[in-house]
C-alpha cells in the first residue's frame, strides 16, 4: 500500500521536473514577459542608469524639465585642487599629478577626448590609454553620460556635479535615466491598434483553413478511400510514399520544393518547351507564394489523417462490404452510405487537431517563403518568431514578441480544451485497475 | 655589495612578472559576409600577428589566438549575437552595420573603443571623420569603420545608345544626376521607352534590389525626405517624402517598367540578369562590382555599365546615395585587458594596407584618407572612381535604439503600396499611426 | 473486391510529383545536367566532394554529423527512459492530480511550443547550456515528453493486469514487476517511440537554429540550410548531396520500421 503511493510519484518525477522546467516555466515566463518592453537594447536582466541624449529627450519632452535636461546635459573637466588631491591618493606617480598642477591648473574642458589630448602631451603621461581616462575622470564635475548600475550612484553623481534635485525631479531623472524594461500594457495595446495584426491573423486564417480542407481532410480522405479499394501490396506503397514528406526534415523537404520552383528548377524547365519564361514560381506573386505554402504543408499534413481514415476503414466489417456489393451498390453508395458515417469521429479528431497543430506551425513557411514575397505569407506564429528573433537593426522585440506568442498559447490552450471536452477525456482517464 | 645583488635580485623579480607568456583567445564574428568579404576576420588575425611581433620586439612574450567565423546571412548572424551575448558568451570582436551600435549599446553588450585606443593615434586619425561619427553613439566611438562603400544607380550603356544617347551624352549621364537635372520619373520614362523598344523584357525597365535593405532609404531622401532632425537628433518621418516615394514605385508598376512582385526574386537569379544587360536601369552597392565581374563573368564593366548617384525624385529633394558602413564592434567581456587587446587587434586591422585588402578584394571603399596612396587601391579604377564619384553625397541611416522599428514600418508601407495592397496616402496615413503606437515621442512626424 | 484500375490510376498521376521529387533527389546527386534542363548528361561524384574536402567557411561534416548523431540519440534515450517510467505510474498507479496531469499531457501535446523559444533561451541561459548540444537536448526531449507519455500510457493499458497480479502475489515488488514482466509487454511500442523520437530530433532545426548557433554544436539541419542560405555559393546539385546524405538515415529507419512508424504517425503527431 505504503509503497504504491510513494513508488507513482517517485516514477513520474524525472519526466514531470523536465516538462516543468523547460515547457510549463518558459510558457508562464512568456506570459510575464508579454507584460514588459523588453529588447535588445533594454536587456533581459535589468538595466543601468545613464544620462544619454535619449534620456535627456525623455526629460525633456514627457516631463517638461527642459532647463534640467540641459544642466545634466553639460559636460565639463575642470582642473582644480579636489581632482589633484585624489589623483595624489590613488596615483603612485606623484611626478605626473605635480606635472597636471604645474601645466594644466585651472583650465577647463567640454570634452573629456580635449582633456585626455593636453595630458597626452605632457612629459610623465602613462603609457596606457586607460590610465590617461581614469586621470580625466578624476576632473569631471558633471554628471557625464556614464551608466551608473544603481539610481543612488546616479542621484550622487547628480549632487556631486552641484545640481540639487527636488523629489518629483528624481523620480524623472531615474525613470528617464533607466536603460532596462519596464512593466507595461504596451504590447497588448499595439498589438490591438495596429493594422498588420488583422493582416497576420488574416493570413493564419487563410492558411489554417486551406491546408486543413484541402489537405488535412479533403486529400487525406482520397487518399484512404482510394488506397483501401487497391490491392494491400500497392496501398501500402502509395501510403508510404506519401508518408515520406512527413519524415523528410522540413530543410531538405523545402529544398525539393524550391527546386520544383526555382528560376532554373523544374517548373521552369518543364514549361519552357511551351515557351513560357522561367521565373521563380513560388515567390514570383502572392497567390503563386500561397499556393506553394498550402502544397508544401499540405503534402505533409495530409499522411496523418490518410493513416487515421485507413485504419478506421480497416475496421469496418468486411461483410457490410459484401452484403452492398450483392445489393449492387455502386463504389460511390458504399462510400456514402457505409464509410463516411463511420468516419464521423476520425474527422472530427483530425479537424481539431491539426487546426491546433498548423496554428502552431511555421518552419515549412519560415524556409519556403519566409513570409514573403511582401509579407503576403506571414503567418501569426511566425510574425512572432520574426518579432522575437530578427530585427533589421540588432534591436530584437522580446516582449513584443512574446505578446504575440501569448496569444497563440491562449488560443492553444482554449482549443485543447475544447477538444478534451468533445472527445469525452473522462473515459482516457479512468481510474487505474491494480490497487495494491 | 651585498646592497647591490639583493637589488638585483629585486629587479629581475620585480620584472619577471612582464616576460611571462600571456595567452588570448580572441574571436572575430562577421555578419553577412561570404568569401570576397573573408578579410573581415583575416585581418584581425594578421593584426595578432602583428601585435605579437610587436610584443616580442619589446622584450614581452605574448600568444594570441584568434578564432574566425563568418555568417552568410545577418538574420541569423543577428540573432546569434544577440543571444550570446546575453548570455555572456558573446565573441570579442562583431564585424556588424553601424545601426546595431545603438541598442547594443544602451543595454551594455558592447563597449566604447575609445576608451582602451587612443582616437589620435595612427591609423584612427586618418579615418574620415563622417565615418567615425557613423560608428559613434552617444557622443562615444564605439568601433572602427571596417568598410566604407556606396550605393550606386547603374544603367546599361548599349540599352542608352539604342535609346539615342550620344556617347558625350552616356558619358555626362552622372553629371546630369548629380545636377538633379535628370530625375528618377525621366528615368522611368526611359525604362518604358526601352521596354517599348523591345531592348529589354517588361518589369526589367528598372530593376530594384529584391529585398529590404538600406537602399530604400535612397528614395525617401531623393523626394526630399530627413531622417534625423539635426538639432534634437530625434528621428524624421516625413510623410510627405514618404508619399512620393510610395506613390513613385505605384508609378513603376503602373508604366509596367517594375514587377509589381518583385520583392522576393532570388538574389542568384537578380544578379545574373544585370550583369548581362537584362535590365535598363537598377541600382545596388559597390561590392557588387566583384560579383558582376567575377561569378557572373562580365568582363568589360565600364564598357557596358554606368552608374552614378540615385537621381533625385523632384525639385524638392537631391541626388544621393547611402554608405552603410560595417564596424568592428567590441563587445563587454568583463575583463579590460581582454578587451585591450582586442581593441589594439582592431586598431592594426584597420591600418591602410590591411584594410586596403578588404576594400580591393570585395570592392568596397576604404576608410582612411592614406589608402588613396596604396598602390593596389589608387590602381583600381573602380574604388578611385566609386570614392570620387559617390562618397562625398553619402549619407548614413542615425544610430537609434528605435530605428529598427521605425525602418520596419516604413518598409512596409513601401511594400504594401508597391504590391498594390494600399494606395500612396493609405500606406502613409497607416505607417503614421503605427509610429505614433510604438514610439510616440521619439519621432517627429512631419 | 472489384477491379482497382480506377483508383490506381488517379493515385498514379496525383503522385507524380512527389515521386519526381524524391527522384530527382538521387538523380541530381550523381549527375551533371545543364541548369534548366531535366535530361542528366554523365555520372559524376563531384557533388559528393563535402565528404572528402570541407566546403569553405563551413564546419567538417562529419563533425557535424557525429553532433547529430549524439543530439539524436540521447534525446532518443531521454524521452524513452523518462516516459516509460511516467506513463507506468499514469496508467497503473494512483497518484494525486492524475487527471490533471494526464488532461495537461493533452493539451501540452497540442501547443505551439517553438512560441516560448525566448524564454526557453533565458532558462538555458541561466543554467549555463546555452550553445551547447546537452542544452539543445534537454529542450527537444522536454518537448516531445507529453507526447511520450500519451502514447505509452495508451499502451500500458492494453496490458492485461493479471500479468501483473500474478508477480506481486508472488512477492515481486512493484517496481521489479515494471521492470522485467510489464516492459517487455510493450516492447513494440517502445521501439516505435524510439525510432519517431530519433527521427524528430533528426529534423529539428529551429531549436539548434536558434539554441545552438555555434559552429562546434552545429547539426545537420542547421548546415544544409546555412549552406542554402548562402547566396553566393548557389549550387542545387550539392545542397541536394547533403540533402540525400542527411537524409538517408531516415529513408533506412523509414523502410525497416514501416509498419511501427504507422501505428505511431496514426497515433498522432504535430504536423
Amino acid at each position: 500500500m505504503n509503497k504504491s503511493t510513494s513508488l507513482g510519484p517517485f516514477m513520474l518525477s524525472p519526466a514531470l521536473l523536465f516538462v516543468t522546467l523547460f515547457f510549463l516555466l518558459p510558457v508562464v515566463m512568456t506570459a510575464v514577459f508579454s507584460f514588459t518592453t523588453m529588447s535588445t537594447a533594454t536587456g533581459i536582466t535589468g538595466g543601468r542608469y545613464q544620462i544619454s541624449p535619449a534620456s535627456l529627450r525623455v526629460l525633456a519632452g514627457d516631463y517638461q524639465l527642459p532647463e534640467l535636461a540641459r544642466q545634466l546635459g553639460q559636460q565639463r573637466y575642470h582642473i582644480d585642487d579636489s581632482g589633484l588631491n585624489i589623483l595624489r591618493e590613488e596615483q603612485e606617480n606623484t611626478e605626473l599629478v605635480d606635472e597636471i598642477q604645474q601645466k594644466l591648473s585651472g583650465q577647463s574642458f567640454t570634452q573629456r577626448r580635449d582633456l585626455e589630448r593636453a595630458l597626452r602631451q605632457l612629459n610623465h603621461r602613462p603609457r596606457n590609454v586607460r590610465k590617461i581616462k581614469e586621470i580625466a575622470e578624476a576632473f569631471q564635475h558633471t554628471v557625464g553620460s556614464e551608466p551608473f548600475d544603481s539610481a543612488d550612484a546616479l542621484l550622487k553623481a547628480i549632487q556631486d556635479s552641484g545640481v540639487t534635485l527636488t523629489e518629483s525631479e528624481q523620480q524623472a531623472v531615474i525613470k528617464s535615466s533607466y536603460t532596462g524594461w519596464h512593466w507595461s500594457l504596451e504590447n497588448y495595446r499595439r498589438m490591438v491598434s495596429l493594422p498588420d495584426t488583422a493582416t497576420a491573423l488574416f493570413n493564419t486564417l487563410i492558411y489554417v483553413l486551406f491546408t486543413l480542407m484541402l489537405f488535412n481532410l479533403g486529400f487525406a480522405l482520397c487518399l484512404a478511400l482510394m488506397t483501401h479499394y487497391l490491392p494491400p501490396r500497392s496501398g501500402a506503397f502509395f501510403r508510404g510514399l506519401w508518408l515520406l514528406p512527413r519524415i523528410s526534415p522540413p530543410v531538405l523537404y523545402v529544398l525539393l520544393w524550391k527546386w520544383v520552383a526555382w528560376d532554373t528548377g523544374f517548373l521552369s524547365a518543364l514549361l519552357a518547351n511551351f515557351d513560357v519564361a522561367p521565373r521563380n514560381w513560388m515567390l514570383n506573386s502572392a497567390t503563386n507564394a500561397w499556393v506553394f505554402i498550402i502544397l508544401i504543408n499540405g503534402f505533409v499534413g495530409a499522411s496523418m489523417g490518410m493513416l487515421i481514415f485507413s485504419s478506421a476503414i480497416k475496421a469496418i466489417p468486411q461483410t457490410q462490404f459484401w452484403a452492398s456489393d450483392v445489393d449492387g451498390a455502386s463504389r460511390w453508395q458504399q462510400i456514402r452510405y457505409i464509410i463516411l458515417p463511420q468516419l464521423r469521429w476520425p474527422i472530427l479528431f483530425i479537424t481539431c487537431y491539426q487546426t491546433l497543430s498548423l496554428l502552431a506551425s511555421f518552419d515549412l513557411i519560415l524556409l519556403a517563403t519566409d513570409g514573403g514575397p511582401g509579407g503576403t505569407t506571414e503567418v501569426w506564429s511566425l510574425k512572432a518568431y520574426h518579432t522575437a528573433l530578427n530585427n533589421y537593426a540588432g534591436n530584437l522585440q522580446y516582449g513584443y514578441g512574446a505578446a504575440l506568442a501569448m496569444v497563440l498559447v491562449v488560443m492553444g490552450l482554449v482549443l485543447s480544451l475544447l477538444y478534451l471536452r468533445v472527445f469525452k477525456f473522462d473515459r482516457l482517464v479512468s481510474k487505474p485497475r491494480i490497487e495494491i | 655589495m651585498k646592497w647591490l645583488a639583493s637589488g638585483l635580485l629585486c629587479s629581475a623579480l620585480l620584472t619577471s612578472g612582464l616576460t611571462l607568456a600571456k595567452d588570448y583567445t580572441i574571436s572575430v564574428v562577421a555578419g553577412g559576409s561570404s568569401d570576397a568579404d573573408s578579410y573581415r576576420t583575416e585581418a584581425i588575425a594578421m593584426a595578432a600577428d602583428i601585435l605579437m611581433r610587436e610584443a616580442a620586439v619589446a622584450g614581452e612574450s605574448l600568444n594570441i589566438k584568434v578564432e574566425q567565423r563568418s555568417y552568410n546571412n545577418w538574420d541569423d548572424f543577428k540573432q546569434a549575437v544577440t543571444l550570446a551575448a546575453e548570455s555572456g558568451k558573446a565573441p570579442n570582436i562583431v564585424v556588424t552595420g553601424h545601426e546595431d551600435i545603438a541598442a547594443w549599446a544602451q543595454s551594455g553588450l558592447i563597449v566604447p573603443i575609445e576608451d582602451y585606443i587612443s582616437l589620435d593615434s595612427w591609423p584612427v586619425n586618418n579615418i574620415y571623420p563622417n565615418l567615425l561619427n557613423i560608428a559613434s553613439y552617444n557622443n562615444r566611438v564605439y568601433g572602427l569603420p571596417q568598410d566604407a562603400e556606396a550605393r550606386p544607380f547603374f544603367a546599361w550603356k548599349d540599352h542608352l545608345a539604342k535609346l539615342g544617347y550620344s556617347a558625350a551624352d552616356i558619358d555626362a549621364f552622372p553629371d546630369k544626376i548629380a545636377t538633379g537635372e535628370y530625375t528618377l520619373y525621366d528615368m522611368l520614362n526611359d525604362a518604358k521607352k526601352a521596354q517599348d523598344m523591345g531592348l529589354v523584357e517588361p518589369g526589367y525597365g528598372f530593376y530594384p534590389r529584391v529585398s529590404n535593405g538600406p537602399d530604400y532609404w535612397q528614395f525617401y531622401t531623393s523626394f526630399g525626405g530627413q531622417l534625423q532632425d539635426p538639432q534634437s537628433h530625434r528621428l524624421v518621418f516625413d510623410q510627405e517624402a514618404a508619399r512620393k516615394t510610395y506613390q513613385f514605385f505605384i508609378d513603376a508598376v503602373k508604366m509596367g517598367v517594375t514587377r509589381k512582385n518583385h520583392i522576393g526574386t532570388p538574389w542568384d537569379q537578380w544578379y545574373a540578369e544585370v550583369a548581362h544587360g537584362k535590365a535598363m536601369f537598377w541600382h545596388g552597392g559597390t561590392w557588387h562590382y566583384a560579383r558582376y565581374t567575377g561569378k557572373e563573368g562580365l568582363t568589360d564593366f565600364f564598357g557596358n555599365i554606368q552608374f552614378s548617384l540615385i537621381p533625385a525624385g523632384d525639385r524638392s529633394g537631391k541626388a544621393n546615395t547611402l554608405t552603410h558602413p560595417l564596424v568592428y564592434l567590441l563587445t563587454d567581456q568583463k575583463n579590460d585587458d581582454v578587451q585591450e587587446i582586442a581593441a589594439k587587434l582592431i586598431q592594426i586591422a584597420s591600418e591602410p594596407r590591411i584594410n586596403t585588402l578588404h576594400a580591393i578584394k570585395s570592392s568596397h571603399l576604404g576608410i582612411t584618407k592614406e589608402q588613396l596612396n596604396i598602390p593596389l587601391y589608387a590602381n583600381n579604377r573602380w574604388a578611385m572612381e566609386a570614392t570620387e564619384r559617390l562618397l562625398p553625397y553619402a549619407s548614413a541611416m542615425p544610430n537609434d535604439t528605435d530605428f529598427g522599428n521605425f525602418w520596419n514600418i516604413y518598409w512596409k508601407g513601401l511594400e504594401a503600396a508597391w504590391t498594390g495592397q494600399k494606395t500612396a496616402e493609405q500606406a502613409v496615413k497607416e505607417a503614421v499611426t503605427e509610429l505614433r503606437a510604438t514610439m510616440a515621442n521619439s519621432v517627429i512626424i512631419r | 473486391m472489384r477491379s482497382a484500375k480506377l483508383p490506381f490510376v488517379i493515385l498514379s498521376i496525383l503522385s507524380v510529383p512527389l515521386a519526381l521529387m524524391y527522384l530527382y533527389l538521387l538523380i541530381d546527386t550523381f549527375t551533371i545536367s545543364e541548369p534548366g534542363s531535366l535530361m542528366p548528361r554523365g555520372f559524376t561524384l563531384e557533388h559528393w566532394r563535402f565528404l572528402w574536402q570541407d566546403l569553405p567557411g563551413r564546419a567538417n561534416i562529419w563533425q557535424v554529423t557525429l553532433n547529430t548523431i549524439i543530439f539524436a540519440t540521447i534525446t532518443t534515450t531521454l524521452v524513452l527512459l523518462l516516459s516509460s517510467s511516467a506513463a507506468y505510474a499514469l496508467s497503473r498507479l494512483n497518484i494525486p492530480g492524475r487527471r490533471i496531469l494526464l488532461g495537461g499531457a493533452m493539451v501540452l501535446h497540442a501547443f505551439p511550443s517553438v512560441t516560448l523559444l525566448i524564454a526557453i533561451f533565458l532558462i538555458l541561459q541561466y543554467v549555463g547550456l546555452y550553445d551547447t548540444i546537452a542544452g539543445v537536448v534537454i529542450i527537444k526531449a522536454s518537448l516531445e515528453l507529453p507526447l511520450g507519455i500519451w502514447i505509452l500510457k495508451g499502451f500500458y493499458d492494453t496490458v492485461p493486469w493479471e500479468i501483473e497480479m500474478a508477480a506481486i502475489q508472488d512477492g515481486a515488488s512493484r517496481f521489479y514487476t515494471w521492470r522485467k514482466i510489464v516492459l517487455p509487454q510493450i516492447k513494440p511500442a517502445l521501439a516505435a517511440l524510439a525510432i519517431f523520437s530519433f527521427l524528430a530530433s533528426w529534423s529539428e532545426y529551429i531549436l539548434p537554429q536558434v539554441l545552438a548557433p555555434g559552429n562546434h554544436a552545429q547539426v545537420l539541419s542547421v548546415y544544409l540550410a546555412g549552406l542554402i542560405a548562402d547566396d553566393s555559393h548557389f549550387d542545387m546539385a550539392l545542397f541536394k548531396s547533403v540533402g540525400l546524405f542527411y537524409v538517408l538515415p531516415v529513408f533506412a529507419l523509414f523502410l525497416i520500421f514501416q509498419k511501427q512508424l504507422m501505428n505511431m504517425y496514426g497515433g498522432g503527431t504535430k504536423g
